[in-house]
C-alpha cells in the first residue's frame, strides 16, 4: 500500500500533447477517481503510472520510490482492463495465480493465496473454469482478483465497470467500494461515467486536452467547479453569465459578493424550482420565461425554458412542478447560495 | 437470364475444372501401379514399380536427403520466422512498413533469378553449391511464408494480454513463452507446414544449388525426365504428391483459409 | 499496445528481427546485388580469365534479335496463360464464393487449392503422361470418339499452355476467392432490391469490388510463368526454347554467367515494370 504522486508529467506523441504538465497527489489507501472527455489524457495518465509509456518529462513516486525509469513488470502494481483480459488458455485459478507463479512464491503458499483472493470476490468455487464459460460479471471479478493477489502497492483500473450493464454496473461499484476498503490498497481509477467517479472516488481529478481541470473532493468539485468545463462536465450547470457578459434581463439575480466582472454565473438544474406565477418570497433569485418542453422522466421532471434565446434547464421532483403546459409563461427561482461563481470563467 | 440455370451451369464449370485438376494427378497414380514399363494400355494391376523403388539407391538417397533439407529448413525457418512475427506486432517503430514489404521480394522474383543470383553469391563467396547452399536458399523462401501465417495469426491476438501479463510482473520472455506462443500455436504449426512444403517441393532453387551427386528429390526426377522415363519415377511422383497433399491437408486444419470463421 | 521504445526494448526488438532479416539479406539481397556487379563483368572472376567491367552483356541483348524475340516470346505465354488462368478460374471462385454455403464450400475451396500445394515438376510430369502419343488422352478420345484421332500433344506449345494452367490455376482462385468472399452479401442485395439483374450486379458491383483480388492472381501467375523453363523443356521439347531456357543454359550448359546475370536483370526490370503498373489495383487490395 503506497501513495502516488505525478509531479509536472508531460507526454506527447509526434505533435499531440497527451499529457500537458500534470500534477497530482493520490494519498495511500484512498479510491481515486480520474474523469474527462475521450482524449483527454485520462487512460495516458494511468498508463503512464503503470509504466505502459515513458514520460517526456515528469516524474512519477510509487510509496518511496520514483519510478518513471523503471518498467512496468517491476513497479509492483495490479491493473485491471476495460476488457479483464483473462488469459483464454488458463483457468480462472492460474489466471488469478499467474502473478504468483511469476513470483515464484510456491505451491503451497499460490492456493492458499488464490483461495483468498477468490473468496474476497466471491467467485471461490470457479477455480476450475476458464474464462469463456464465465459471464461478464465474473470475469471482471476475476481480474479484479487476480489484480490483488500479488499485494501490490497500487490498483489501478481502467474503465472497470464500462462493459457492464446499468444493473450489474451499479452492483459492481458497491463491490468495488467494499472491497477497496477490506484491502486498503491506494486506487487509481479512469472512467468517462461522472456518475460512477462521484459514487466511488475520495477524490477526482478532471482532465480535459492533457490538463488537470480540476482535482479534489467530489462534492468540493461539484460545488466549486473552478471553470466552466468543469462546471457543465460535472453534473449539468445553466450558465447564467459569461465572462464578461450581462446578466438575464427580466427577474432579480442576486449576485453573490465574490462575483467580480470577470467570473461566470452558474445554478444547477437541480437547485431552480419552477412556477406558474411570480414568486413572492422575500431574497430569491428568479427570473421568467416561456416553457419550451417538459420531459417526465419517472421520479424526476425535466423542464426546458426558454429566455433571451437560451434554454435554461429545470430539474425538479415531476410532483413538485406545477400543472404548467407548454408555451406558457413560467418562473425559476433559486436561493441566492446556489448561484456559483466560476472564477475566471 | 434464369438463375437456376446459371447456377447450375456454374456448378458444373466447378466440377469440370475439378476434374481438370485431379485428372492427370489420379491418371500418374494410376499409371504407377500398370505393369506394362511404357504406359501401354490395357492395365494391369502391378507394385513392381514401388517394388524397384524400394531397390532403388539413388532416388531413396536423394528422398531422405529432400525430407532432412527439409526438416532442417522448417526448424529454422519457423523459428525465425515466428520471432519476427512477434517482433513486428509487438512494437512501434519506423520502417516497419518497409520491412513487411521486403517480404515479398522472395515470391515475387522469379525463381529462376533468384536461384542463379544465389548460385552467383555463393560462388562468389567461396561457399559454392551444395547441401549448405541448399538450405540457406530454401529458409530464404519459406520465411516470408512462414511470418505472414504467423502474422496473420497474430493479428487475431488481443495485445492487452500482453500488457496485462506484463502488469502481473512477466518479463519479455516470459510473456512470450506463457502468453503469446500458446496463442499463436496453431499459426507456428500451420507456418512450420509451409515451410515443409515450400522447401519439400521446391524445384527451381535446388536445381541451381545443388551438387550433381547430392540432387533433391525434385532435381532428380527432372534429370531422370530428360533422359528418359522409368515407370519408377512415376511411383515416387505419386508418394510425393500423395505426402505434399497430406502435410498440407493439415496444415489446413491448424490455420484456418479462406478467412472464414 | 504498443511498448515506448526504451533501450532494453530496442535490443529486443533488434534481436527479434534480425536473424530473419539477415537471413533474407545474406539469401536474397546481397546475391541480387552480387548479379547485378556479376551482370558488368566479362567473365566469370573465379578461374584463370582475366576479367573486366563492361556492359557487353547488356549491349549483346540488343546486338541479335533473338533475346528479345524469346523475351517476347516468353511474354506472350504469360500472357496466354495469365488469360487463361482467369477466364477459367474467376468463374470457379465465383460459383465458389457466392453459390456454395457451409462445409461444403470449405470441403470444394481445400479440393481445389490441395494441388496447388503437391510438387508442381511431378504434376507437370503426370501431364506428359496424359498427353504423350499413346497416351491416356489419345486412347481416351480413341474409345469414345467414333473415328480415329491421333492426338499427340506433346511437345507443343498447347501442352506448356495446357501444364502451366494447370500449375497455376489456383493461384487465381485463390485471391479471386478470398476476395469475392469478402464481398458484404448486403451490398448485392442493395443491388437486386434496386432492380439490377444477376448480370449487372456482377459487372458493376462485384467485379470492380473483386477486382484487386483478381489482379493479385493475375500478378502471382505472371511473373514466374514468365521466367519458367521446367515447363517448356519438359512439355515443349524442341519447340520449348523460352527466355527462361536460355537464361538456365547459361547456367548449367554454355557457362556464360555474365551473360545469363545480365539476362536475369532484363528479366527482372520487365516484371518489376509489370508490377508497378499493377500496383494501384493491388494496393486497393490491401485495404
Amino acid at each position: 500500500m503506497a501513495e502516488v504522486r505525478v509531479e509536472h508529467v508531460t507526454k506527447t506523441f509526434g505533435d499531440f500533447r497527451a499529457l500537458d504538465d500534470v500534477t497530482m497527489d493520490f494519498p495511500d489507501g484512498g479510491f481515486f477517481g480520474l474523469l474527462g472527455p475521450s482524449g483527454s489524457g485520462k487512460t495516458t495518465l494511468l498508463r503512464a503510472i503503470a509504466g505502459f509509456l515513458f514520460l517526456d518529462a515528469g516524474r512519477i513516486r510509487i510509496g518511496a520510490d520514483w519510478v518513471e525509469d523503471v518498467p512496468v513488470e517491476k513497479r509492483e502494481i495490479g491493473m485491471m482492463f476495460q476488457s479483464y483480459a483473462l488469459f483464454p488458455n488458463m483457468t480462472v485459478a492460474d489466471n488469478v495465480g499467474f502473478g504468483l507463479r511469476v513470483r515464484r512464491v510456491g505451491a503451497a503458499e499460490e492456493r492458499r493465496r488464490i483461495g483468498e483472493a477468490l473468496d474476497l470476490v466471491r467467485l471461490g468455487d470457479f477455480g476450475d473454469r476458464k474464462p469463456h464459460q464465465l459471464s461478464g460479471g465474473q470475469r471482471q471479478r476475476v481480474a479484479l482478483a487476480r489484480a490483488i493477489v500479488t499485494n501490490p502497492r497500487v490498483l489501478l483500473l481502467d474503465e472497470p465497470l464500462s462493459a457492464l450493464d446499468k444493473a450489474l454496473r451499479v452492483d459492481m461499484q458497491i463491490e468495488l467500494k467494499r472491497i477497496q476498503r477490506e484491502i486498503g490498497i491506494t486506487t487509481i481509477f479512469v472512467t468517462h461515467d461522472q456518475e460512477e467517479a462521484l459514487a466511488l472516488s475520495d477524490k477526482i481529478g478532471i482532465l480535459k486536452d492533457g490538463r488537470m481541470i480540476q482535482a479534489g473532493p467530489p462534492r468540493e468539485v461539484y460545488r466549486n467547479p473552478i471553470d466552466i468545463f468543469a462546471a457543465e462536465f460535472l453534473g449539468e450547470a445553466n450558465i447564467l453569465r459569461r465572462p464578461g457578459g450581462t446578466l438575464p434581463s427580466s427577474g432579480v439575480i442576486h449576485l453573490p459578493v465574490t462575483a467580480t466582472d470577470a467570473s461566470a454565473l452558474a445554478v444547477r438544474p437541480e437547485n431552480m424550482t419552477l412556477s406558474a406565477t411570480e414568486p413572492v418570497a422575500e431574497g430569491l433569485s428568479k427570473m421568467s420565461g416561456i416553457l419550451a418542453q417538459r420531459v417526465f422522466s419517472g421520479a424526476l421532471g425535466i423542464c426546458l425554458v426558454e429566455r433571451d434565446g437560451t434554454v435554461v434547464k429545470v430539474i425538479a421532483r415531476d410532483e413538485d412542478i406545477p400543472d404548467i403546459a407548454e408555451g406558457d409563461t413560467v418562473w425559476i427561482s433559486w436561493k441566492p447560495e446556489h448561484t456559483i461563481v466560476i472564477p475566471g470563467g | 437470364m434464369n438463375g437456376r440455370v446459371l447456377t447450375i451451369a456454374g456448378r458444373i464449370w466447378l466440377g469440370a475444372i475439378l476434374v481438370f485438376l485431379y485428372a492427370p494427378i489420379l491418371i500418374m497414380a494410376l499409371m504407377s501401379f500398370n505393369a506394362s514399363p511404357f504406359y501401354q494400355l490395357p492395365f494391369e494391376f502391378s507394385t513392381r514399380w514401388y517394388q524397384a523403388l524400394g531397390a532403388n539407391a539413388e532416388i531413396r538417397e536423394a528422398a531422405l536427403r529432400s525430407v532432412l533439407i527439409a526438416l532442417v529448413t522448417t526448424t529454422i525457418a519457423t523459428v525465425l520466422g515466428t520471432a519476427a512475427s512477434i517482433a513486428l506486432f509487438r512494437y512501434e517503430f519506423p520502417g516497419k512498413r518497409a520491412l513487411r514489404i521486403l517480404l515479398f521480394p522472395p515470391i515475387a522474383i522469379p525463381w529462376l533469378i533468384t536461384g542463379t543470383a544465389m548460385l552467383i553469391f555463393f560462388f562468389g563467396i567461396g561457399m559454392g553449391r551444395g547441401t549448405p547452399a541448399v538450405i540457406i536458399g530454401h529458409v530464404a523462401l519459406a520465411l516470408p511464408y512462414v511470418i505472414v501465417v504467423v502474422s496473420a495469426r497474430l493479428a487475431t491476438f488481443d495485445a492487452t494480454l500482453e500488457d496485462a501479463a506484463r502488469a502481473l510482473g512477466a518479463g519479455p520472455w516470459m510473456v512470450t513463452r506463457r502468453v503469446t506462443l500458446p496463442w499463436i500455436a496453431p499459426g507456428i504449426i500451420a507456418g512450420a507446414l509451409f515451410a515443409f512444403a515450400v522447401s519439400f517441393d521446391q524445384f527451381v532453387v535446388s536445381y541451381f544449388l545443388s551438387e550433381p551427386g547430392d540432387a533433391t528429390l525434385p532435381v532428380l526426377i527432372y534429370t531422370a525426365i530428360r533422359k528418359g522415363f522409368t515407370p519408377e519415377i512415376n511411383a515416387v511422383s505419386t508418394i510425393i504428391i500423395v505426402v505434399s497433399m497430406l502435410v498440407m491437408l493439415i496444415a489446413a486444419r491448424y490455420s484456418k483459409f479462406g478467412g472464414e470463421r | 499496445m504498443s511498448a515506448a521504445l526504451a533501450p532494453r526494448d530496442r535490443l529486443r526488438l533488434l534481436g527479434l528481427l534480425t536473424p530473419a532479416y539477415l537471413w533474407l539479406t545474406v539469401a536474397i539481397f546481397l546475391p541480387l546485388s552480387a548479379m547485378l556487379f556479376f551482370s558488368l563483368l566479362s567473365d566469370v572472376p573465379f578461374g584463370d580469365a582475366p576479367w573486366h567491367v563492361t556492359a557487353d552483356n547488356y549491349l549483346a541483348f540488343f546486338q541479335t534479335t533473338t533475346y528479345a524475340k524469346l523475351l517476347w516470346k516468353s511474354i506472350k505465354l504469360g500472357l496466354m496463360v495469365t488469360l487463361a488462368c482467369v477466364l477459367v478460374g474467376y468463374p470457379c471462385a465465383y460459383v465458389l464464393a457466392k453459390t456454395i454455403r457451409g462445409r461444403a464450400r470449405e470441403a470444394l475451396f481445400l479440393l481445389v487449392i490441395l494441388p496447388f500445394w503437391s510438387n508442381s515438376l511431378v504434376r507437370i510430369f503426370s501431364w506428359a503422361i496424359v498427353l504423350r502419343g499413346n497416351g491416356v488422352l489419345e486412347v481416351g478420345l480413341n474409345a469414345i470418339l467414333p473415328f480415329e484421332v491421333d492426338v499427340n500433344l506433346m511437345f507443343s506449345t498447347p501442352a506448356i499452355v495446357i501444364g502451366l494452367v494447370h500449375s497455376y490455376l489456383p493461384y487465381v482462385i485463390l485471391t479471386s476467392y478470398l476476395a469475392l468472399q469478402a464481398i458484404d452479401d448486403s451490398l448485392i442485395d442493395a443491388g437486386r432490391s434496386m432492380g439490377a439483374g444477376k448480370l449487372t450486379i456482377l459487372r458493376r458491383i462485384v467485379l470492380p469490388l473483386s477486382l484487386p483480388g483478381l489482379v493479385a492472381g493475375a500478378v502471382l501467375v505472371f511473373v514466374p510463368v514468365v521466367g519458367s523453363f521446367m515447363e517448356p523443356r519438359i512439355l515443349g521439347g524442341r519447340v520449348g526454347t523460352y527466355y527462361g531456357t536460355v537464361i538456365e543454359d547459361q547456367f548449367v550448359a554454355v557457362f556464360n554467367w555474365p551473360l545469363g546475370a545480365a539476362l536475369s536483370f532484363i528479366l527482372l526490370a520487365v516484371v518489376l515494370l509489370i508490377l508497378a503498373v499493377a500496383s494501384p489495383v493491388l494496393r486497393r487490395a490491401q485495404a
